[in-house]
């Protein structure tokens, strides 16, 4: 496994190309948002919705909209996941070892057999609302779980990345042990309460992506708000300019540095959102229409009907803007509707049972391999 | 356990034995002689070093030499038999007569490089061995050990501390130990540029307890690692480079730790140059750009000609609004290096904050074939 494609990820990147693999849509689940993590021994999403003084108190809308959205659900605690709530026995056969994931009165367990032999241990951590993959905790140490869940074919398979791993012991066929600092690395980007630069402790953290963790000093605002006190307002991410934007959303979706410094190549590169718009001729970090939240609204379900993001692209691609005091962009002599499944097309990765959108917009030549 | 470095008499022989099977040249230009006086000495040379009569066939050695300098076969076991007596200097002389006749033979490159560094030619040694570890002589496994290992005492030396620990990894994931090692260890991670042997025995305890945990840190235990630099630090709390050795562990896999741990060694060594600019650089990774900004200037006053206080400053200086003192900066580090990526990465940043869509292009595709 190469160390340097994304094929075969650096280790500690791994937990970053979970969160890619999230997919969208969602009930709304938390209705009130706490910045901070509960103080309490183990953190739940559920203890976030009970804290007396939230976001939500004041932020009403945007709270409840975010709810539902993918990033809130990028981890979620035993017993909380629909997907497994509505598949409560996936089983599958990899080589020698059969897998089973069973949920059962609000719990999940995970199993693996060699025939004669099991281990089975509980879900605890889900990382990712639909599809998922699980760290799972045995005898004091951290493992990937070897198998994840693929919601389009409803079918249990290889983890992304592990496809080189053939275990010779139970215990590796169950997963692929990851040291602290890795498992930190996969919180990071799926769940609140880390605290900068500490160790990991998983009871302090939070499933899921809180206020906090991309507006930081909401706690305190919060604080000082219930005293009347406003001036110390988190910093307005509404005013990065699309290159800060960018890079601020690629903390965890990767961005065009990232990529570049660790070498990344091949189809698994179209997780990487940031990177891969940065590639396109048209992104400008002074251009506010091809900002990742032009199209994006962070805080809800990214819309997955093409005409949705017509506007969007319009808004260069137009006539109409010959005459803005931003420049215009040449104009699609095919189309001006649907734009993104010509220029944006979906890929496929080898093993992952989804399709991702190339956020590489370009004129797609037929046949053409995958630009890097 | 594989036993590491053996007394010297008999690590000589040994090493000098496994690399004759690399090098082994038949007497082609003995065969030129026609007085049989030349041969005659041949023949008693070889009877008597087959005979382990060391003191006879380093003078019949030397005696034929003196009939045919010419002789490659002579001057390789003239310098052998040197090297298996402790005779050094004796060993370097017949070895720079044969590399003069032969100068790719690989093998006497090597053992003349480990004849320098026991007559502390430290700077000759480290270029030897270099070029002979570049060259195959560290592929045969039977070699490997002792030229990797005496390699990574004279990069240590020579202040490229990285460079050593690379070195170092091949023991450490091959579960090779030893006491000099562990000090070896620790001075390249502790930026020491001594050699083990010249540790005063009263540091020899703390330095084999910070090589023992880079070691496991090398070897891929990074959950033990971190127990025993906690140990560490709980134990020498002002020691200084400490934290500087395990951050630059973390640096390749966990930025975000490692930021703390130049962070506190900040704290205990204010003053370090290196310190200060891996802190600012780890925090440009991490997008931290305005933390990195005091650390960068601090290092940059210090070591302007560091290239990494250059590249640290120019690009946090970019990103917190003076784009055009950061872009001298990174210009200035690709004037002396252009093929250097966080520079480039740093003035396409630059180009697109500002909108200038050309150079950003020109940029983005150096950063594509750099990362190629």
């Amino acid at each position: 496994m190469s160390a340097k494609s994304v094929e075969g990820l650096p280790a500690s990147m791994r937990g970053l190309a979970l969160l890619a693999i999230v997919a969208l849509s969602g009930t709304p689940f938390v209705h009130h948002l706490s910045a901070s993590p509960p103080s309490q021994s183990h953190g739940k999403q559920a203890q976030a919705n009970e804290a007396s003084a939230t976001c939500g108190t004041c932020h009403v809308a945007v709270v409840r909209n975010y709810s539902a959205a993918p990033m809130r659900h990028a981890m979620e605690p035993d017993g909380a996941n629909s997907e497994l709530i509505a598949h409560p026995d996936l089983k599958t056969t990899i080589g020698l070892y059969t897998y089973r994931v069973t949920t059962k009165g609000g719990h999940t367990t995970y199993s693996v057999t060699d025939g004669s032999n099991t281990i089975s241990t509980p879900i605890e951590w889900i990382f990712g609302q639909k599809t998922q993959t699980w760290v799972l905790e045995k005898d004091g140490r951290f493992y990937e779980s070897l198998v994840s869940y693929y919601p389009r074919d409803n079918t249990l398979d290889v983890t992304p990345d592990d496809a080189n791993i053939k275990p010779s012991t139970l215990l590796e066929a169950m997963g692929r042990p990851v040291s602290t600092a890795e498992v930190r690395t996969c919180f990071d980007c799926h769940a609140s309460g880390l605290v900068p630069g500490e160790k990991l402790v998983t009871a302090k953290t939070i499933p899921g992506i809180g206020c906090e963790r991309c507006h930081e000093g909401a706690q305190q605002h919060m604080t000082d708000a219930a005293a009347d006190n406003f001036k110390t307002i988190p910093k307005h991410l509404k005013r990065l300019d699309a290159q800060q934007v960018s890079n601020f959303c690629g903390q965890c979706h990767r961005t065009f540095d990232n990529v570049i410094r660790d070498r990344l190549h091949g189809n698994g590169t179209v997780r990487f959102q940031p990177y891969r718009l940065e590639l396109s001729k048209c992104f400008v970090g002074n251009d506010p229409r091809i900002s990742c939240i032009a199209c994006h609204n962070p805080h809800q379900p990214a819309d997955r009907v093409a005409s949705h993001y017509d506007a969007k692209c319009l808004a260069c691609h137009s006539s109409n803007n010959a005459s803005s005091a931003m420049h215009s962009a040449k104009i699609c002599p095919v189309s001006k509707s649907n734009c993104t499944t010509c220029h944006m097309p979906k890929t496929d990765i080898p093993g992952n049972h989804a399709q991702f959108t190339d956020h590489y917009i370009r004129v797609v030549k037929t046949g053409e391999d995958y630009p890097q | 356990m594989t036993p590491l470095f053996p007394r010297q008499s008999t690590r000589a022989l040994s090493v000098a034995g496994l690399l004759i099977a690399l090098f082994f040249a038949p007497r082609s230009c003995a065969s030129q002689q026609s007085a049989s006086t030349f041969d005659d000495l041949a023949s008693a040379a070889a009877a008597a070093r087959d005979q382990q009569n060391i003191p006879v066939a380093i003078q019949l050695y030397t005696q034929a030499e003196q009939l045919n300098p010419s002789w490659q076969e002579g001057w390789w076991y003239l310098g052998v038999l040197h090297y298996s007596s402790n005779q050094f200097a004796e060993a370097i002389g017949a070895f720079n007569h044969l590399l003069e006749l032969a100068p790719r033979a690989v093998p006497a490159l090597a053992l003349r490089g480990l004849c320098e560094f026991e007559t502390g030619t430290y700077d000759d040694s480290l270029r030897d061995l270099e070029i002979a570890a570049k060259h195959g002589a560290a592929a045969d496994p039977r070699n490997e050990q002792i030229i990797r290992f005496h390699l990574a005492q004279l990069l240590t030396r020579a202040s490229r501390f990285q460079d050593a620990l690379e070195q170092y990894r091949y023991f450490a994931t091959n579960h090779i130990n030893a006491p000099d090692l562990m000090i070896g260890i620790s001075l390249a991670g502790m930026r020491t540029p001594s050699l083990p042997k010249a540790v005063p025995a009263a540091e020899r305890e703390t330095l084999e307890a910070a090589g023992k945990a880079g070691y496991t840190f090398l070897s891929g235990d990074s959950d033990r690692a971190e127990d025993l630099f906690l140990q560490l630090f709980a134990q020498n709390p002002s020691a200084p480079n400490l934290h500087f050795f395990y951050g630059m562990l973390l640096f390749a896999k966990h930025p975000e730790l490692a930021v703390e741990q130049f962070r506190r060694e900040l704290l205990v060594n204010p003053t370090s140059d290196e310190a200060n600019a891996l802190f600012a650089f780890t925090s440009v990774t991490a997008g931290h750009f305005a933390d990195a900004l005091e650390p960068a200037r601090l290092a940059y006053a210090s070591a302007p000609d560091m290239e990494l206080a250059q590249i640290a400053l120019g690009r946090a200086l970019a990103e917190t609004g003076d784009l055009k003192r950061g872009a001298e900066l990174l210009e200035q580090v690709i004037s002396h290096d252009p093929d250097n990526v966080e520079a480039h990465l740093g003035l396409l940043s630059i180009y697109s904050h500002t909108g200038n869509k050309e150079e950003l292009n020109h940029e983005r595709e150096i950063c594509r074939r750099l990362a190629s």
